[in-house]
């Protein structure tokens, strides 16, 4: 087992128990994840990235669950542990920053309240110590300390993002996982968090796992890229790799539907047609039905994985073991 | 679009409880006559047998009247008939029995009977009111969310003025001075003192839909003011509507109820109310006569109930959070 | 493309507080702002939240009245209050398209009713077997084919890219002459994006239709934008075509949004931002430029006064003193 290994996920299967059936959200997801490394998964709406997220921090409620597969974490398998075991690991180990800050963040509490509050359930440190702490992290996202007993409603939106950022940091967890954390902010204010995210990382050397539909932004900070389809993940490698040489053809629709600020203005293409119903998928690549290059083999198997390179992986009959590109 | 919210309504197993247990007591109020064994304000039953003619004992009797003043005789003829009548007497403060279902009261009047009888103008009552209360309220708050302006502001003032009068003590005051007998003065009071909640709840909730897009974009259409309000407002409204409908009806009832209760309504009628003023002035309550009390009592919270259950049921269709999957 | 379809001059958007704290305070939405539009233009209007942008297209489409300033469509000037006649006439050339594709749906109408009002009002189209066909037209020019699986359907059976086609669908069926879209799609997933961006260019090559495109996102505008004005804190802060305002930026806080921007092809070794700070409020703005509390090029003289705008090259405006 690699030393620097800090996550690896196997076979993983998780989603939602409706009167109809289970809807398999996660889909036999596969990929692990380094000390320090920066992993992006990129996919639209439906495709199950939240539900990874929350999977992975065995946060499922209600009727979502996870039905089988492994979470391997610093070394244990977390699949199966408790509530309780979890607790011990969550926001310590691994902690996550959610999606809109304003529904995550408790209005009738100060910040402060909010960070302290995190600490005290998870160590016994004393209250001084707690707000030290608490202090010291606001200090990292650049909040200055009198904000410190301000209320969530009295923060810009970009602030109290940073806010999540902190609670994220505070008990100084190995691996981060961000869901959507700059989607409803502005594009300056986006920039300055991620910038921001980067300089911590270098410092504290803490991995992320940064979900988001916003591929070019993804591009440009992830080492690693994950691309969601429909509950599979369908193209995985290094970020420039996936960039510069897509393999399979939904990452290159993704990449053909950002234009650019940069370069001659050509019309672009997107892609045509939606997802499908997760409850039943259809056989074969999920892809086939908006696929250009869809084959008859693509409607009746699910493509086999084709391994470019080392760390560059990629589910489609375009390819076939040798690399040879099929049809 | 209204057929599938019906739809919904009726697969709701709240709303069908509730709707049963509604439609049943008004099924009981529309066969009152048939149902109810005996006039509620009666007290005994008096058959007339006439006895036989043959025998002679219905005859003609001849008076022979002299008067002198004028020098003649007048005769006048009367027909006797003769009868037995038989009085049978309800029992006074009987329970229950096998003639009386509910017992009897104090001046022995068959109660089941005043209960039936009185689900008819407990119901009217209530029914009307909450219909003319739902209508005006939501009259007003479509005038002053939509519009604005200076029309809210007039309307809001009235309607926070009269939020903030204590509605028992308005009732009593007008009920004091109002001598017009029967039922509609009820309503009136009812309803003069419900309007204004219902009204500043709708009105948020068209001031709120005022601001979402398809209202935006319907006028920047050039959509007229009464489409907008009518047929691309009111829809959205629907389940609000009808919510704040049982809570008037329900309102009613219980105002209803309470007013006749303390004396102040019409104590002649026969409603659930006056069933229970009559119990509470001839102490049914110390003398354990809970055959009074106790049915108009239950009526009133299995009505209360029904309305509940739907009002969940609206609850639950048009919040789809709380559906349960 | 010749005339202006459009101008506006001078347009002030003040919004009075109504509470109780803020009372007699305004927020200034819109200060001075100026533009011209030719016939068969794209204009797109980039700006963060708070800029203005959307104020400026519901002034346009008569959905605010402004504060000052006035608004010329076809050369004549758009009174405040119009009488019906003249109301209706704006209405069918003067389209918006909003950002949310749901609640800009009437959830309780079918497509059908949704889209058969635009032909009843404007007495576009009649009787029933007529809308019908006229709307399953209007469909599948939107590309929603066949019309008859999305006819009858109830907006929240579609998914937000249909949706917002339907939207659009309304749109075009008056056949405008000036299309204001608001951030048309920013809730939509990423691979749906850029058909409905190529439908509404398509839309625009056929019919001549002028469009003020409004969004967030200064590549998307560069996609769409023959012209691209910026606006920050409720004021223009540079205007020329899509080319010389990416190209050759000039203002400070186009160049902060340039770098802002994702840009994958520059990689991971971007130089970072060196601007700090926060939108300003728009019940006290900065006194002078507004971007000035945040601007690495200030000077004295630009908190003193508001900058006027200036031409920086033929067609290219800037609000700067630089």
């Amino acid at each position: 087992m690699d030393n620097n290994r800090i996550l690896n996920v196997a076979n993983l299967v998780a989603g939602y128990e409706i009167k109809k059936g289970f809807v398999k959200a996660v889909d036999n997801v596969s990929f692990t994840l380094n000390k320090g490394e920066f992993l992006g998964i990129a996919g639209e709406s439906g495709c199950g990235k939240s539900t990874l997220a929350y999977g992975l921090m065995k946060l499922l409620k209600d009727n979502a669950l996870i039905k089988s597969g492994i979470i391997n974490f610093n070394g244990n398998d977390i699949q199966s542990y408790s509530n309780e075991k979890m607790n011990q690991i969550r926001w310590v180990d691994m902690s996550m920053v959610f999606q809109s800050a304003m529904n995550a963040l408790n209005p009738v509490l100060t910040i402060g309240e909010q960070l302290t509050d995190a600490i005290f359930a998870h160590t016994n440190d004393s209250k001084e110590k707690a707000k030290g702490r608490a202090l010291e992290v606001l200090k990292l996202v650049d909040i200055s300390a009198d904000r410190f007993d301000s209320y969530p409603h009295q923060l810009s939106g970009g602030m109290k993002q940073r806010v999540m950022i902190a609670m994220g940091l505070i008990l100084k967890p190995d691996l981060i996982i961000m869901d959507e954390p700059t989607t409803a902010l502005d594009v300056v204010v986006q920039r300055t968090i991620i910038e921001k995210i980067q300089d911590l990382r270098k410092e504290f050397n803490f991995s992320v796992i940064f979900i988001t539909h916003d591929l070019s932004l993804l591009v440009e900070i992830s080492d690693k890229l994950a691309i969601m389809y429909a509950g599979k993940i369908v193209e995985y490698g290094k970020a420039s790799d996936v960039f510069l040489h897509s393999l399979h053809p939904y990452t290159k629709g993704l990449m053909n539907s950002f234009p650019s600020l940069t370069g001659p203005i050509k019309r672009m293409g997107g892609i045509e047609g939606k997802p499908p119903d997760l409850l039943n998928p259809p056989e074969g690549c999920r892809f086939a039905p908006r696929c250009e290059k869809a084959m008859e083999i693509c409607f009746k198997e699910y493509p086999k994985t084709y391994v470019k390179s080392d760390k560059h992986w990629v589910d489609c009959h375009l390819y076939n073991k040798e690399g040879n590109v099929n049809g | 679009m209204l057929g599938d919210v019906f739809k919904l309504f009726i697969e709701n197993k709240k709303a069908a409880l509730g709707l049963c247990i509604l439609l049943f007591f008004v099924t009981v109020a529309i066969l009152a006559p048939v149902i109810a064994p005996y006039d509620p304000k009666v007290n005994k039953i008096e058959t007339i047998e006439i006895l036989d003619t043959d025998r002679g004992r219905n005859k003609t009797v001849e008076r022979e009247k002299i008067d002198e003043f004028n020098e003649r005789r007048v005769y006048t003829q009367e027909v006797e008939t003769t009868y037995e009548k038989n009085t049978k007497k309800f029992p006074l403060n009987s329970p229950p029995s096998s003639d009386h279902f509910f017992g009897t009261s104090h001046a022995g009047q068959d109660l089941f009977s005043q209960v039936v009888w009185g689900t008819r103008i407990t119901l009217l009552v209530g029914l009307v009111t909450g219909l003319f209360t739902t209508v005006l309220s939501l009259t007003l708050a479509l005038l002053s969310g939509y519009f604005g302006g200076i029309v809210d502001d007039i309307i809001s003032l009235f309607t926070n003025v009269f939020l903030v009068i204590p509605s028992l003590p308005l009732m009593i005051v007008i009920a004091a001075y109002i001598t017009v007998k029967g039922v509609f003065p009820i309503v009136l009071i009812l309803a003069l003192t419900s309007w204004p909640w219902p009204t500043r709840l709708l009105r948020s909730q068209v001031v709120s839909l005022k601001n979402r897009d398809f209202i935006k974009v319907s006028r920047s259409l050039g959509e007229k003011h009464s489409y907008i309000i009518f047929r691309e407002m009111f829809p959205n409204m629907i389940s609000l509507v009808m919510a704040s409908f049982f809570q008037s009806t329900m309102g009613a009832i219980m105002g209803e109820a309470t007013l006749e209760f303390i004396g102040l309504g019409n104590v002649s009628i026969v409603s659930w109310g006056t069933v229970l003023y009559w119990a509470q002035t001839n102490g049914a309550l110390l003398s354990g006569a809970w055959w009074w009390f106790l049915p108009p009592g239950i009526c009133i919270a299995l009505i209360g109930t029904s309305f509940a259950l739907m009002n969940f049921a609206i609850d639950e269709i048009s919040n789809p959070k709380l559906r349960k999957r | 493309m010749g005339e202006n379809i459009l101008e506006i001059k001078n347009i002030n958007k003040h919004f009075p507080i109504k509470s109780f704290r803020g009372y007699g305070q305004y927020v200034h939405a819109m200060d001075d702002v100026s533009f011209s539009l030719k016939k068969g233009e794209v204009l797109s209007i980039v700006g963060e939240s708070g800029s203005g942008k959307t104020t400026t297209a519901n002034v346009i489409a008569g959905l605010y009245e402004p504060t000052s300033g006035e608004v010329y469509f076809e050369g004549s000037l758009v009174p405040r209050k119009m009488h019906r006649k003249k109301e209706l006439d704006y209405r069918k050339k003067v389209q918006m398209i909003f950002q949310d594709p749901f609640s800009s749906l009437n959830p309780t109408h079918t497509i059908f009713s949704i889209l058969e009002r635009p032909f009843k009002i404007h007495k576009l189209a009649s009787g029933k077997k007529n809308l019908r066909n006229e709307i399953s037209k209007l469909l599948e020019t939107v590309g929603l084919e066949p019309a008859e699986q999305y006819i009858d359907k109830f907006p929240h059976e579609l998914s937000g890219g249909q949706r917002q086609r339907v939207n659009i669908a309304r749109t075009f069926s008056v056949n405008p002459e000036l299309i204001l879209a608001d951030e048309p799609t920013s809730m939509l997933d990423v691979s749906i994006r850029m058909s409905i961006m190529n439908m509404m260019l398509d839309y625009r090559d056929e019919k001549g239709i002028s469009y003020i495109y409004i969004t967030h996102d200064l590549a998307g505008a560069r996609y769409m934008a023959d012209r691209i004005a910026v606006m920050y804190a409720g004021m223009l802060m540079e205007i020329g075509t899509a080319e010389d305002v990416i190209n050759s930026t000039f203002h400070p806080y186009t160049k902060l949004l340039k770098s802002a921007a994702p840009s994958p092809e520059e990689g991971l070794n971007r130089p970072k931002l060196t601007t700090k700070g926060d939108i300003p409020s728009l019940i006290n703005p900065p006194g002078g430029c507004r971007f000035h509390p945040r601007c690495p090029y200030y000077k004295d003289e630009c908190s003193k006064e508001i900058p006027g705008m200036k031409e920086v090259s033929k067609g290219h405006f800037a609000r700067c003193i630089l």
